[in-house]
């Protein structure tokens, strides 16, 4: 047994010599943060990339590339050739789209980053306003670390359930649901703020439309359960039950928050197809406007179904409006899917349907309490 | 029966390390991206596939069991040189040897491949199958105790990677498992079929069961144990149904590691490059299992010492490693491997046992 | 099991020897006898003759024999009387050890031990009275193993003192003490205690075999001897506790171990040891169990720590920049910025500069010592980071290391654990998670492999033992611990009636 031991000591010291794997040693390379794809002016694409890069004598540096190539990677190399670090994708955390570029197709660009093992599956995606080259270019006067910012910035929003979640596995995930289409912010620069301004609405791969900022707490409603999170609404005077208001005023404005929301969606004819949509609402009343008697338990039974009905309009604006372009982004699909046997739906099968798809709106409002002022 | 194996209970181990010995056996390199390929048939009712794939390894072991009983203690390298005779048994114990070869060989290279596609892409597949080789050499050359054991802390090491699937339950909706059945039977069956090359590894159970001391319990614990392999299975793949979308499942190539991605804690990101190191805990009892199973074959046709034995081994697969490239290479040796697997640990037990129930009756009669 | 395991010591069965070695005997003249003894033990200068008129010869080796005893029971009682033969010479004498030898061999052995020789002129024959006497320090603190609730004595170097602690622990005549000479040249005496109807036979007979199988020319601590008679003399890992506790030696023997002592060491042996009882102190019984179990739990959080902490860090900035939580990256990045060398290089710099503190510290006098270590690592700690040679996150983590390494109670397994941290910081700085598994799945099947005495090294977890697993890192209360952990193999398993004491309750 002893020779054997010699050998294995041998073999094992060899291996030692010549297992040399190639490293990623944290200060010795630059970690990309964002990645921005734009369409290319003259060749196919084009790429900006926040890379975060560790220098002895700056501490830290936030670099921004701009390349303009055929593939990622050949963009990579070129990125590479002007940084004194090697360039990783390992720590990317938001991947932005320019506008023009979501209206082409998305398949090509949610592939490649599925691909990549590096690439972590939670990053978030977004579309940004016109191209994104110029956002991440400005110099920003309270910004430091751009890349830093706009994950934070998404981050927040998303965890405040201010914003849907459209992280590189949700749209991977919607992107290759037969009954469901992606849905994912838009972010804009506004002066020296960079600022959520929107939600694209996809068709397959491709942008067909965006609804304001203001209605993605309707999406979310629709898309699935709230926990947290406030919304602010518009009560006009005609909606308003008579006898709430001391004082007669054209609108109140009302924000809740800690919201629950229960999502129930029925599937009651499968031809046409027309769902029945109910959700159950709890809230607390945040701010109102202060002429509002609410001391009346009768009165806030009638605000309630107000809100109710002020609630399903806007919803059912939103939903006709995401009918109209044909961007199933609540997944009414993935429920006709799993209660219809053997459907044998295509995304293309769904998209005619959905044209034609009649939702009933219920929503039953509950107010749960006020402040601790009445 | 003349050639029943007789040891002394200091060789022989308990019946309940008999539920370790068999959960480790099955669960391996197939959980890391068996989702696709049952998907692939029985599409979302593939979770169908994986309980019926259960169920059949319940019955399969049931068999096994039996067989060997009728005959005491004894595996079954000596069932069938008793049975077929000594040529044709020896014939089929060869045959059996190389298909514990080649099984040991299917986990080794592709828990390789996992390793140079998450990790290491340009670490030489050389370097990762010698080190791996010398530590299952290390393990095995401790007899059957340190094997066992080893098959014991890769269960209980890893228990606490099961619950890391509520993680990615939170993006999970329960609508992608309806309607179900709404695949047609056969696709089931086909789905089940297709989970062979994970579910496989309990047919240890033929080479092991004379160093069991309780032979009693020997079925109590080993359908125990395949349970509990069915019910992780389960769970994955209901998870994995639930958590990806149609398109994207039938992309992922590892689902289960892919499902790792997502989870991070304050101290620690992107689990899976844990996980996949991780694995090699997990894969250990797979290869010495088969290891041993195969040097149990072995000695009962040529005299040969366990070392040698072992270093003979180990130089046939490092080879078979390096001619094995691709993961083309790989995928037709998985897809075949799995076939040959079914009629072997599948099929083939029950004909056995039927055989075997044949033999005891004309036997007794005789008698 | 069929094959051998590699590292097996071989087991050579023992040659009983021969009892009679040599047969010269003792010259009945005086003179000649006198020669003999002389010539026998090389005439050293503390060898004193004395002669009592008329017939008698005393010959004793100075500073062995208790001076008082020797005056007033041998020179008086011999004095002015007149002796025929030596079995008078033993009536006579009021002490309690005497004997009467023929052989030479046997009379140079006793005189080497402390023995007074009496000799008759004209007889071929010599009385031994043993009236030996050993310098020893008192008794005082375990400074090793020291504790803070729980017995404050220590073995010392005597093997007598050291038994008649032990006899004040268990008193009973169930406690076995067996006597072996190890050494050719050294003579060692080597006590072998164990308790009768508890220990296991064929534990001790084995035990008892390698003893008496070594052939060493030279015993002079203990710890050797636990080498010696390890099942595996090559593993890093000790297969045997060597304790200065009194308390915890008498314990292990209830348990049903066997204990050695060997005459001149401050350390007995404890056999057979699992892996987890290393990591037990005996304070932990002396504790309420909720404590006792939150402090081996902190032990085990440490070992893993003080082990696998420092590569993880290697592992991660090496190559696995993708598991750094955000948080982190930064000031990982930042104060890795100046750092000239690969974070392997730095890691092993500066584990090695703690172990080179904790080596001076042991080496250097108690006083200084203790500066050294406080300043020492303060003062270097500092300036290297100050310098740019290390990163204050390592340094965190390495101290952090270091610290957990000292919580294990054995001081021969803390060793073990510092030690091992090196070959897995090199394999996590060649292949990351990879090399860190590796070496963890080597470690994990080595302690597979090993044994203590034949019983498996890594009980009561494999091969699993839930009953005995309530006294491993946890520590259940006591009335749940009634049985005697299967490690020993005891020949009666309970320590005690489990049921309740105070019946008022029932």
């Amino acid at each position: 047994m002893k020779k054997y031991n010699f050998y294995l000591m041998l073999l094992f010291l060899s291996s030692l010599l010549s297992g040399c794997v190639e490293t990623n040693i944290l200060d010795k390379i630059g970690l990309t943060t964002i990645v921005g794809y734009d369409l290319g002016t003259e060749e196919k694409m084009e790429i900006t990339a926040v890379i975060r890069e560790v220098n002895p004598e700056f501490q830290s540096n936030v670099e921004i590339i701009t390349t303009e190539n055929d593939t990622s990677k050949g963009n990579r190399m070129k990125a590479n050739r002007q940084l004194s670090k090697k360039i990783t994708v390992g720590q990317m955390r938001v991947i932005l789209f320019g506008e023009k570029l979501a209206k082409e197709n998305l398949h090509y660009y949610i592939d490649l980053n599925l691909e990549n093992a590096n690439v972590s599956n939670g990053l978030y995606m977004a579309v940004v306003e016109d191209e994104t080259a110029p956002l991440l270019n400005y110099e920003y006067k309270n910004i430091d670390d751009i890349g830093q910012h706009i994950f934070r910035l998404l981050e927040q929003n998303i965890s405040q359930e201010y914003m849907i979640s459209p992280t590189l596995h949700e749209t991977a995930h919607d992107f290759y649901s037969i009954g469901r289409d992606i849905a994912m912010p838009i972010i804009k620069r506004n002066e020296e703020h960079i600022e959520m301004s929107g939600i694209a609405l996809f068709k397959g791969g491709t942008m067909v439309s965006s609804l304001p900022v203001k209605d993605s707490f309707y999406v979310k409603l629709v898309r699935d359960s709230f926990n947290s999170g406030f919304f602010e609404t518009n009560l006009k005077e005609e909606e308003m039950p008579p006898g709430l208001l001391k004082k007669p005023s054209s609108e109140i404005p009302i924000v809740f928050d800690a919201i629950r929301s229960k999502r129930e969606l029925k599937l009651i004819d499968a031809s046409t197809p027309e769902f029945d949509l109910n959700l159950k609402l709890k809230a607390r009343v945040l701010e109102i406007y202060p002429d509002v008697n609410l001391g009346d338990p009768e009165l806030v039974k009638k605000l309630e179904k107000t809100i109710s009905k002020n609630l399903a309009n806007e919803i059912s604006r939103v939903i006709a409006h995401a009918q109209e372009v044909e961007s199933d982004i609540f997944g009414f699909g993935e429920k006709y899917r799993s209660k219809v046997r053997n459907s044998e739906l295509t995304k293309e099968k769904w998209h005619e349907m959905y044209k034609n798809m009649k939702v009933n709106v219920n929503i039953d409002f509950i107010i749960l309490r006020n402040g601790v002022f009445e | 029966m003349k050639n029943s194996i007789r040891l002394s209970s200091k060789d022989m181990i308990n019946a309940y390390l008999l539920f370790f010995v068999i959960h480790s056996a099955q669960v391996g390199v197939g959980i890391q991206g068996f989702q696709r390929i049952i998907y692939q048939d029985a599409k979302h009712d593939a979770w169908i596939s994986v309980l019926v794939a259960g169920l059949a390894t319940h019955i399969v072991a049931f068999c096994m069991i039996k067989t060997l009983e009728v005959y005491g203690s004894n595996d079954l390298y000596g069932i069938q040189q008793d049975i077929f005779g000594i040529w044709i048994g020896n014939f089929l114990n060869a045959l059996y040897v190389v298909y514990c070869f080649i099984a040991f060989f299917s986990v080794l290279r592709n828990y390789i491949e996992v390793i140079q596609a998450w990790i290491f892409p340009n670490l030489g597949t050389w370097f990762l199958s010698a080190t791996l080789l010398l530590i299952i050499i290390y393990a095995f050359t401790g007899g059957l105790r340190v094997v066992v054991g080893v098959s014991f802390f890769s269960v209980i090491l890893a228990l606490w990677i099961f619950p890391m699937l509520i993680f990615p339950m939170k993006f999970s909706s329960s609508e992608a498992l309806f309607p179900i059945l709404e695949t047609n039977l056969s696709s089931i069956f086909k789905g089940a079929q297709s989970m062979t090359f994970t579910i496989i590894g309990f047919e240890i159970l033929n080479v092991i069961y004379p160093f069991i001391k309780e032979k009693k319990k020997v079925k109590k614990y080993v359908h125990l144990g395949l349970l509990a392999t069915t019910i992780i299975y389960l769970s994955v793949m209901m998870v994995s149904i639930t958590y990806y979308s149609e398109g994207k499942l039938l992309k992922t190539i590892w689902a289960t590691l892919t499902l790792f991605s997502f989870i991070s804690f304050p101290f620690m990101e992107r689990f899976e490059f844990v996980a996949v190191c991780f694995w090699m805990l997990i894969i250990l009892p797979n290869l010495c299992l088969y290891l041993w199973a195969a040097y149990r074959g072995t000695i009962r046709l040529v005299k040969i010492s366990g070392t040698k034995f072992v270093w003979i081994f180990s130089l046939l697969i490092f080879i078979g490693t390096l001619i094995v490239q691709t993961r083309t290479q790989i995928n037709s040796i998985n897809t075949h491997f799995g076939q040959i697997a079914f009629y072997i640990v599948f099929i083939y037990p029950i004909f056995l046992f039927m055989i075997t129930m044949l033999k005891k009756k004309i036997t007794s009669r005789k008698g | 099991m069929k094959f051998k395991l590699p590292f097996n010591k071989k087991q050579t069965p023992i040659i009983v020897e021969e009892s009679i070695v040599d047969g010269k005997m003792i010259t009945p003249s005086k003179d000649g006898f006198i020669q003999q003894i002389k010539d026998a033990t090389n005439n050293p200068f503390d060898l004193i003759i004395k002669s009592i008129p008329p017939n008698i010869t005393i010959i004793y080796i100075d500073n062995l024999v208790k001076d008082q005893t020797l005056n007033e029971h041998i020179i008086s009682n011999l004095q002015n009387k007149h002796n025929e033969t030596p079995e008078t010479i033993k009536g006579a004498l009021s002490i309690p050890e005497v004997d009467i030898y023929g052989q030479l061999e046997k009379t140079i052995e006793s005189i080497i031990h402390g023995s007074v020789l009496i000799h008759l002129d004209g007889y071929p024959q010599a009385v031994i009275a043993n009236i030996t006497t050993r310098e020893s320090r008192s008794l005082a603190a375990p400074e090793n193993e020291s504790q803070v609730i729980g017995a404050q004595v220590g073995f010392n170097e005597s093997l007598s003192t050291n038994i008649s602690l032990i006899r004040r622990y268990i008193a009973s005549s169930d406690l076995c003490n067996e006597k072996f000479t190890i050494g050719k040249r050294t003579n060692t005496s080597v006590a072998l205690l164990y308790m009768n109807g508890i220990a296991n036979d064929q534990m001790i007979n084995s035990l008892r075999q390698r003893i008496t199988s070594l052939e060493l020319d030279a015993l002079i601590d203990s710890a050797v001897l636990s080498e010696m008679i390890d099942d595996n003399s090559l593993s890093v890992f000790p297969q045997m506790l060597l304790t200065e506790r009194p308390d915890r030696f008498c314990d292990g023997l209830l348990n049903g171990k066997i204990g050695l002592i060997v005459d001149g060491s401050s350390m007995a042996i404890i056999c057979p040891q699992s892996f987890v009882e290393f990591f037990q102190s005996q304070e932990d019984q002396n504790l309420r169990w909720h404590i006792a179990t939150f402090a081996r739990l902190l032990r085990f959080t440490a070992i893993l720590l003080s082990v696998f902490l420092t590569p993880i860090y290697v592992g991660a900035l090496t190559f696995h920049y993708e598991v750094i939580p955000q948080a982190f990256l930064v000031p990982l990045s930042e104060s890795r910025a100046l750092v000239p060398f690969p974070p392997v290089f730095e890691a092993l710099l500066l584990e090695f500069i703690i172990e080179l503190l904790r080596e001076a510290g042991a080496r250097l006098p108690t006083k200084i010592g203790q500066t050294i270590g406080i300043v020492g690592g303060i003062v270097i700690g500092t300036a290297a980071v100050q310098a740019g040679i290390t990163s204050n996150i390592l340094l965190i983590f390495v101290a952090l290391s270091a610290l957990a390494s000292f919580t294990t109670p054995s001081y021969m397994m803390g060793n073990v654990i510092r030690l091992i941290r090196f070959p897995i910081i090199i394999l996590a700085g060649f292949w990351g998670f990879y090399g860190i598994m590796l070496a963890f799945c080597f470690i994990l099947i080595h302690l597979l492999r090993q044994s203590s005495m034949g019983a498996p090294y890594l009980s009561p977890f494999y091969p699993p033992r839930l009953k005995d697993m309530r006294n491993s890192i946890i520590r259940m209360p006591i009335p749940f611990t009634a049985k005697r952990p299967a490690l020993t193999r005891p020949t009666n398993e309970e320590k005690f009636d489990p049921k309740p004491i105070k019946p008022e309750k029932s």
